[in-house]
């Protein structure tokens, strides 16, 4: 049984005035004790979403479907009151922009126990132990504890979001963009340190990230999104050498590689608006292997190897038996 | 988290809007907007709007209402819907004027003090903060009881008041568009000041400015009935402030003649309503708050699932 | 101590607006043309020894520079001059004014800044809903009516059942302290009332404007992350920081009550410090006037300083 299992997740947001924008599609993942998973694809193609609606974290204005499961359990059946119990001790999450993930008035120190006192993990005496235990594991010095979000550097914001995270010893973190916004040398320090903590603590990570070498250094598996659903799901190494979706592949190609001397490729045209019905696969327009059943028919992922999943017709057997 | 709303947003519904959906989209803008056209347009056509002189007497004192007159009397026998319509004129044109006093002082000031800044600034600045420390009504009534009665003085007064905020809010705005690009650009290949206030600057402040000068129009509208109410405006114009004074002054209440009262005071929280609306959704127009509020009395909701895949619905 | 500095910083400050206020408040009423002091013979019922104790006090046979001096000489040592309408010290009659003034608008200002900070809060908590919009709109049309008017609406309405007009009753012979407290605080009640309505309003769309805003800050959707029940996490974390920029904006707008009450206390009769400002302009009492104004000003910047204090000390974020 794996740790987290998502089937057919679907997620609508209102727009104002009327009618809906389908932000999600269709997403299956599955992610497994001690794994790391990076959720990739460009802004706006759902990635933050899934992530939100997995922690049931997704405002007034959506409407889910679908089913999560945390070892085993259905937990979006009974919305907020089955989810609320495992925010934290079973999930947690690094924001995205973690520099203001904390309450400007309150202590780094009183947050980090505050859901620990909530939880039930730790309090009092303990809990500030454990927290400056916390803060030491993620390289801050125990005393920051006293002091005030506002006093820290973004780079140790970002470090003592991580280390509020880790409060309750949950089973998934999951990270929004945790290096977006920080410059290149502390983004590889906080990179490394997340990983190594995720093997010390036995943690499954899932890393929500539009940059991929980001992915492709802290990875496992991977999945790529677009326009809400998933185009390609495999482990790393298969996802870069066998790449089965042409928006993997372009968007592999599309990496600088400071050594080579490949040329960039960009990836022409935009993805398209979400608040109609499409007809065909979401990445046809821009596709340089676009054939015409892809203008009419909508692609359902389908299984290639073990662990790899592609929604491209490109890969059915019909094609292959002509190719 | 921003991106959530990003991806919300990023394929909202553009292209030619609906009257309909205007009015779906931005119900309190629509309303405000009707309102106050419609008080305008009552204003602009009063002499033909009126069943009455207002000047003249057309019955009994505080007479009551009935047919041909639907808001009775007032202490002088004048009709109070063709008072009302009247008096509309005169309370919106001394609010509107009013208002460009305060508007073309303030926004000039803010104008001149966000672009050059330095020296400019600070002396600006500090005027303004010692206008704005000076309690409004009181200095009002000062000045209107030194310089003597009349609505010009008024508009003056009120003018001469109103002008901080719009100031203020027009200097910071300035001064973020000043950093921008392209002015620094023109400034560089040696336009003139005036040319990019007027021809770079101007443009990018004036929603603001306007959502500004509606709302003022609110507060100059307020101001009128309050000088009027104290005795120092015009005796002899018909505004809807000196109609509330004149019910309070002359026993209206006491004569229980309520019509003489509550007419003038719903047109003018009707009008300083209208434009509160309008000026804050202009105001929320030029700075959209793409922001969700992550947490509401109703969470979100969850369908159940129907069998099989479903590719879209 | 922290903030000592801020502190001492933001007093002199206010210390240099007072005195560019006081400066304000002489040129107006001396030095500007028109000026009713110096010109004696548009004091109304001046006799001869009147004039020339006026002329003494206020030293209008000297140069306006010297003038100036004796005016701030005078302020500090509390002298504003004789009222010219009832012959009494204007510090004096200021002073009574004020002691009726107070309490009334403290009344309606508490009753406003509580009914206001709950329906903002509210509203905001169920944005979109019907009691958001009742809430709103409702608001919005008590800031729109005109202060006076709201006063004779409810001066109709409750013509018969409270006092309308005046602080107390002129008929009751000997009140023992108790009975004469609670005829004051009957007369209070409408006055007040129309204040606190008048007010709310804005207080209403301040807190509602201000706690949307924290809601959708990052810091309230970890705290939702972190588990924390919704009750919590808008007690803790949201309701907290929308505190902060609500309690200056009330701040800020309490130092201009005093003179706004002004209305309210024509329509009521309520002897305080915005009918003496009215009555002094009506018998052109001058001395009077222009003490009433140098008060309300003070309380401007007196309460523009405390705005300041108060953020500073409940936002860490504010530094020296």
């Amino acid at each position: 049984m794996s740790l987290l299992e998502v089937v057919d997740l679907n997620v609508w947001f209102d727009l104002p005035g009327s009618g809906r924008l389908h932000a999600v599609q269709g997403v299956d993942l599955a992610v497994e004790r001690g794994e790391r998973l990076g959720l990739v694809g460009e802004s706006g193609c759902g990635k933050t979403t899934v992530m939100m609606a997995l922690m049931g974290l997704l405002p007034s204005s959506a409407t889910v479907s679908g089913e999560i499961r945390l070892e085993g359990e259905d937990i979006l059946a009974g919305g907020e009151d089955t989810i609320r119990p495992h925010r934290w001790v079973d999930m947690a999450m690094v924001f995205q922009g973690a520099m203001n993930a904390f309450n400007p008035v309150q202590t780094i120190g009183r947050q980090i126990v505050e859901p620990m006192e909530l939880h039930g993990v730790a309090s009092g005496q303990a809990a500030r132990r454990r927290t400056s235990e916390l803060l030491e594991m993620v390289g801050i010095p125990a005393s920051a504890a006293k002091r005030y979000p506002h006093e820290f550097s973004g780079g140790m914001r970002q470090r003592a979001a991580l280390a509020m995270a880790l409060a309750c010893d949950p089973k998934v973190l999951f990270a929004d963009e945790p290096t977006t916004a920080l410059d290149v040398m502390v983004q590889a320090q906080i990179l490394m340190r997340l990983v190594e903590l995720a093997d010390e603590l036995d943690l499954a990570l899932v890393l929500v990230t539009h940059d991929l070498p980001v992915v492709a250094q802290a990875c496992d598996r991977a999945m790529v999104m677009y326009a809400g659903r998933v185009a390609e799901q495999a482990d790393m190494d298969v996802l870069f050498h066998d790449p089965r979706h042409p928006y993997t592949e372009l968007l592999f190609a599309a990496t600088p590689d400071l050594y080579g001397e490949d040329h960039v490729v960009s990836i022409p045209g935009n993805p398209p608006r979400l608040d109609q019905k499409l007809v065909g696969c979401p990445f046809a327009p821009r596709c340089p292997k676009a054939m015409d059943v892809c203008r009419r028919e909508e692609p359902l992922p389908l299984a290639i190897g073990t662990g790899h999943v592609a929604a491209c017709h490109l890969n059915s057997p019909a094609r292959e038996a002509t190719a | 988290m921003t991106t959530i709303e990003l991806e919300a947003r990023e394929s909202a519904p553009r292209g030619r809007w609906r009257f309909g959906q205007l009015v779906k989209e931005r119900p309190a803008a629509t309303v405000g907007a009707v309102l106050l056209a419609l008080f305008i347009l009552m204003a602009i056509f009063a002499q033909w709007l009126m069943p009455y002189d207002p000047y003249h007497q057309v019955g009994p004192v505080f007479g009551t209402p009935s047919l041909a007159h639907p808001l009775g009397l007032d202490d002088g026998g004048y009709d109070v819907v063709s008072l009302i319509i009247q008096g509309g004129r005169i309370s919106m044109v001394v609010g509107f004027a009013a208002t460009l006093v305060a508007t073309v002082l303030g926004g000039g000031i803010g104008i001149l003090s966000g672009y050059f800044g330095g020296a400019t600034d600070t002396a600006l600045m500090r005027m303004t903060d010692y206008f704005l420390v000076i309690p409004d009504i009181p200095l009002m009534i000062i000045i209107a009881a030194v310089w003597g009665p009349s609505l010009s003085h008024i508009i003056l007064v009120i003018g001469l008041l109103l002008w901080t905020s719009t100031a203020r809010i027009i200097r910071s705005q300035v001064k973020s568009v000043r950093e921008r690009v392209y002015v620094r650009r023109a400034r560089s290949v040696g336009a003139s000041h005036a040319r990019v206030i007027f021809r770079h600057i101007l443009p990018q402040v004036a929603p603001l400015l306007v959502a500004n000068t509606v709302l003022t129009i609110a507060v100059a509208i307020f101001d009128e009935t309050a000088l009027a109410f104290l005795g120092l405006s015009d005796p002899t114009a018909i505004t809807w402030g000196t109609m509330i004074e004149h019910a309070f002054e002359r026993t209206a209440i006491s004569a229980g003649a309520w019509w003489a009262v509550v007419p003038p005071g719903v047109a003018v929280s009707l009008v300083i309503m209208a434009c509160s609306l309008l000026g804050q959704a202009i105001e929320d127009a030029t700075n959209p708050r793409l922001r969700v509020a992550h947490l509401s009395i109703r969470g979100f909701r969850i369908l159940p699932r129907l069998p099989g895949k479903v590719a879209d619905r | 101590m922290r903030g000592s500095v801020y502190f001492a910083k933001r007093v002199t400050l206010a210390a240099g607006t007072v005195f560019v206020a006081i400066t304000l408040n002489f040129i107006l009423f001396r030095a500007a043309p028109g000026d009713a002091v110096s010109n004696l013979s548009r004091v109304p019922h001046a006799s001869p020894a009147l004039k020339e104790a006026l002329r003494h006090e206020f030293g209008l046979d000297q140069s306006k520079w010297q003038q100036y001096w004796l005016y701030l000489d005078q302020l500090f040592h509390g002298n504003l001059g004789i009222s010219f309408a009832d012959q009494q010290p204007v510090s004096h009659d200021l002073t009574v004014a004020l002691g009726n003034t107070v309490p009334m608008v403290l009344l309606g200002t508490v009753i406003a800044i509580g009914l206001g900070v709950v329906t903002g809060t509210v509203a905001a908590w169920r944005r979109g809903g019907i009691t958001d919009q009742v809430n709103t709109n409702v608001a919005i049309a008590f800031y729109s009516f005109p202060t006076q008017w709201l006063g004779l609406m409810l001066l109709i309405l409750f013509a018969g059942v409270l006092p309308t007009s005046g602080m107390s009753d002129e008929f009751l012979i000997d009140p023992t302290w108790w009975e004469h407290t609670v005829d004051v605080l009957k007369h209070m009640i409408l006055p007040s009332a129309t204040l606190a309505l008048t007010l709310y309003g804005e207080y209403t769309l301040i807190a509602r404007s201000s706690m949307l805003e924290t809601l959708s800050e990052d810091y309230v959707l970890t705290a939702r992350a972190k588990g924390l029940p919704n009750s919590t996490v808008v007690r803790r974390h949201a309701f907290r920081n929308a505190l902060l920029p609500t309690t200056t904006l009330v701040a800020l707008s309490l130092g201009y009550v005093v003179g706004g009450a002004i209305l309210i206390e024509t329509v009521f009769s309520w002897p305080g410090i915005g009918r003496a400002v009215y009555q002094a302009v009506l018998q052109r009492d001058y001395p009077m006037l222009q003490g009433a104004f140098l008060v309300l000003t003070l309380s401007v910047v007196v309460f523009n300083l405390i705005a300041d204090l108060l953020y500073f000390r409940l936002d860490p974020r504010v530094t020296e």
